[in-house]
């Protein structure tokens, strides 16, 4: 078998690249190892229940008419209808610290700048010259990692406003320890600050089947429960992919979102970046009874939050830190119609090597998680009052959970610390995209498969 | 292919790209990326259309040469002579 590109990965960067090649080229090929697409936004049925992974909500909020914005630039890309498209704005998400201390953001930039005027009144003029300054940056252009923590305090001089203000962002993309390469930190910025948030219209599962249906109306193949074992290179190119079935598909171009490191180990050349620091996630799902659960918050979507200072973004000693985390709670989307099963959903950073190595005694593995999400749980109450009582389901990942389902090594949802922002990994023919590629979130990650077709696959096929 | 029959070809695969666009006021020496408000994503897509449907393959070099009405027609006339 041979085709002109195959594509690694049916997470949203493969998927929104399949489709963008497939407009323009017959015979795109898209390979996924799980039996279903999606990657870290997937999903899965217990009981009767469809429980959607990673998806808490899409960054890059825009409306219908701002035609440069990403989100809107990203359905031109892919020909898909903004029209077609039913979208639930947030209502407010916060950011809670220690003491009285929060600040609350909308997909009105202007509630944050008030919320620091009130909570922060001496640092007004200093975040209005950092905005100023963030606008000035070019993000998209190359460049060496630059902290993105000592851009800040250059502006603000105060070191709570900045830690709150880089949580939310490092809990949705950073892939560093305690701190943001600033390129990132401005394309975060505007995505979640300047930009907003929303939810597709339905669950994940709808987002994906529209966007594989829509693959398969263009032409794409998608083939599921279909692992690439090898990159098949000769030279400095590659020629094919080996299958786990041991089939071997010929092409001319290898798209692969696998992820830097597990790229480069599919070719056999040497990994440099297999040591680097990861970062994982531990999350999990409560799903509550909603007509006896009635003192849940309406007008919070989501709650960034932490409990201990200095805010610690970085790899726990201990299953989880449970200090700080993501709060979500995805029926207040507005818009978006009543749910009798109320869902909260908690994340915290967590220790991968602690819960792989657990994995090998699935009972202590089995009670870990669940002590794990009393813990989380406990935390949960402390902010939008008593859960317990009204929990009907409950489920947890852990970085192993993830390392499993998606191949991410560790676990790590935001990838390697390292990356390669021009998609190249030093084959002629093969490139990179998603999440190592240096663009997060769903609107990002999609965007990168498009742009790196854009750029070294369409005019070249 | 005529001038005309060129410049009507961009102004329909624009109308594909970006169903909103306004073309009332065009100028044909201005850049359209300016008028239209297309960036470079959107641009690719004029490239991409006129192989898919006129089996032309345009260096990337020569993408400046589409930047208005006026120079597609120059610049794809030769080229669209038995279109």
């Amino acid at each position: 078998m041979k085709v002109p590109l195959v594509i690694i990965g049916g997470g949203l960067s493969g998927l929104a690249a399949a489709i963008r090649c497939a407009r323009y080229s017959p015979g795109v090929l898209l390979l996924e190892k799980h039996h279903r697409p999606g990657g870290l936004n997937s999903y899965y049925h217990r009981r009767s229940y469809l429980l959607e992974t990673g998806l808490h909500a899409i960054t890059n909020f825009a409306p219908e008419e701002a035609k440069q914005a990403p989100l809107n630039k990203l359905l031109r890309q892919l020909k898909l209808r903004r029209k077609n498209l039913e979208i639930y704005p947030q209502t407010t998400s916060e950011i809670h610290f220690p003491g009285p201390t929060s600040l609350l953001f909308s997909n009105d930039f202007d509630t944050l700048k008030s919320s620091i005027e009130d909570s922060f009144p001496g640092s007004r003029k200093a975040f209005s010259e950092l905005v100023t300054a963030l606008d000035k940056q070019t993000p998209f252009t190359p460049a060496p990692f630059r902290s993105a923590k000592k851009f800040i305090l250059r502006y603000l001089r105060d070191e709570i406003l900045a830690q709150m203000l880089l949580c939310p962002l490092m809990y949705y993309g950073s892939s560093v320890e305690n701190d943001m390469d600033l390129s990132q930190f401005v394309i975060m910025f505007r995505s979640l600050y300047q930009e907003g948030m929303f939810r597709p219209a339905g669950t994940i599962k709808d987002f994906l089947d529209m966007l594989c249906a829509h693959l398969d109306s263009l032409g794409g193949t998608i083939r599921c429960s279909c692992g690439v074992r090898k990159i098949l290179v000769k030279g400095d190119k590659a020629w094919g992919v080996e299958l786990d079935s041991g089939e071997i598909v010929e092409c001319d171009y290898i798209l692969s979102t696998a992820g830097l490191s597990e790229t480069i180990e599919m070719t056999g050349k040497e990994d440099k970046y297999r040591h680097e620091m990861r970062l994982g996630f531990f999350e999990s799902i409560f799903l509550l009874d909603g007509t006896s659960c009635t003192t849940l918050p309406r007008d919070r979507t989501i709650i960034f939050f932490n409990r201990k200072m200095p805010f610690n973004y970085g790899r726990p000693d201990t299953a989880v830190d449970p200090a700080s985390g993501v709060l979500c709670l995805p029926g207040n989307f507005q818009g978006r119609p009543e749910q009798k099963v109320l869902e909260v959903r908690m994340t915290h950073l967590a220790n991968y090597q602690y819960w792989q190595q657990l994995h090998n005694d699935p009972p202590a593995y089995a009670e870990a998680k669940e002590q794990t999400a009393q813990t989380s749980l406990a935390v949960a109450e402390d902010y939008i009052g008593p859960l317990k009582r009204h929990i009907t389901f409950q489920d947890s990942f852990t970085p192993q959970t993830i390392r499993k389902f998606t191949s991410k090594k560790q676990g790590a949802i935001y990838g390697c610390p390292t990356k390669v922002k021009d998609g190249t990994i030093g084959l002629a023919n093969v490139f990179i995209a998603g999440t190592d590629q240096g663009f997060m979130g769903i609107v990002g990650s999609m965007l990168s498969g498009v742009s790196i077709v854009n750029q070294h696959i369409l005019p070249r096929l | 292919m005529t001038r005309d029959a060129i410049q009507d070809l961009i102004v329909e695969i624009i109308a594909d790209i970006d169903e909103d666009a306004d073309f009332d006021d065009l100028n044909p020496d201005k850049p359209l990326r300016d008028q239209l408000d297309l960036d470079s994503m959107d641009f690719l897509d004029i490239v991409m259309e006129l192989r898919k449907r006129h089996q032309l393959q345009i260096p990337e070099e020569d993408y400046p040469k589409l930047a208005t009405l006026n120079s597609c027609a120059d610049y794809l006339e030769p080229l669209l002579k038995d279109a």
